[in-house]
């Protein structure tokens, strides 16, 4: 019975540790300074303000995230770069997550970064 | 862009289905009941095969508790879930012939693995079954048809 205990107590602890690392990886990924990369002009190009949403085929709320901002921000210009397409585009972004989405000024320069729907939500209120 | 595929379900409601999974399989463990093991194959079993309505725990989940939460804050793809599901089917299967065969330790071991992955997935939200799905379907190479919005 005791082993028993342990095996679980072990088991829990496994994953109550990855939650902590994952939390402690998240933050550093919200608050991570923004990459010295800058986006290519098909991407920024004619608009003064552009948001680039990084998304993958199966993220379900990045759709939502792109109408979002369409209509929360419509005068800036919404893009959204399919991740597993443009896997270098995000790599050099540094990009781990859909959806993330960088604001970037008309030169393509990145202003600001936000990790999952909800950061930018908060960010970009309807 | 997001117009085809199945409808995006509630990431809530396979979080529950794990949590429930995970603590079923760590009880049984601790208190030595085997047959936690099939039983729990066969709730599995109902929702990746069937879908959500045929599965208690998610069908729980979508009558009882998603009415007093308020709506999720992302949606997400049935697909990459739905296999993991089917993975721990096989697993809890492969546990359930371990027992019979009379190898108790095996058969426990691929049940943690269970309750470890799935626990893992409630908890933080990382499912390493739909990771494996996303890989596969990279692997293949066939065109990922994006789900669709709500």
């Amino acid at each position: 019975m005791i082993v028993r205990l342990v095996v679980v107590l072990a088991v829990v602890g496994l994953v109550v540790a990855v939650r902590v690392a994952l939390d402690r990886r998240r933050r550093w990924s919200a608050e991570e300074a923004l990459p010295g990369a800058r986006f290519p002009a098909w991407v920024t190009e004619g608009a003064d303000r552009t948001w680039v949403v990084f998304t993958t085929p199966y993220c379900a709320s990045c759709g939502p995230i792109v109408e979002h901002l369409a209509v929360a921000d419509p005068r800036a210009r919404v893009v959204a770069v399919d991740a597993s397409h443009d896997p270098g585009l995000a790599r050099d972004f540094g990009v781990r997550r859909a959806p993330t989405v960088f604001e970037a000024d008309g030169r393509g320069n990145p202003l600001r970064r936000f990790s999952g729907a909800d950061a930018v939500r908060e960010a970009v209120p309807a | 862009m997001m117009s085809t595929g199945p409808t995006p379900i509630d990431p809530r409601g396979p979080r529950t289905n794990q949590a429930v999974l995970a603590m079923a399989l760590l009880v049984g463990f601790l208190a030595d009941w085997r047959a936690v093991v099939p039983i729990f194959a066969v709730v599995l079993f109902l929702g990746a095969a069937f879908g959500p309505r045929y599965g208690p725990v998610l069908r729980f989940y979508a009558e009882v508790v998603k009415p007093r939460l308020g709506p999720p804050a992302e949606l997400e793809d049935p697909r990459p879930p739905r296999f993991a599901a089917a993975v721990g089917v096989v697993f809890l299967v492969a546990s359930a012939v371990a027992f019979l065969a009379g190898a108790p330790g095996l058969g426990w071991g691929l049940a943690l693995v269970v309750a470890a992955l799935a626990g893992l997935a409630a908890v933080t939200g990382v499912c390493v079954g739909c990771e494996v799905y996303l890989w596969l379907a990279r692997l293949r190479g066939r065109p990922l048809t994006p789900a669709a919005s709500p």
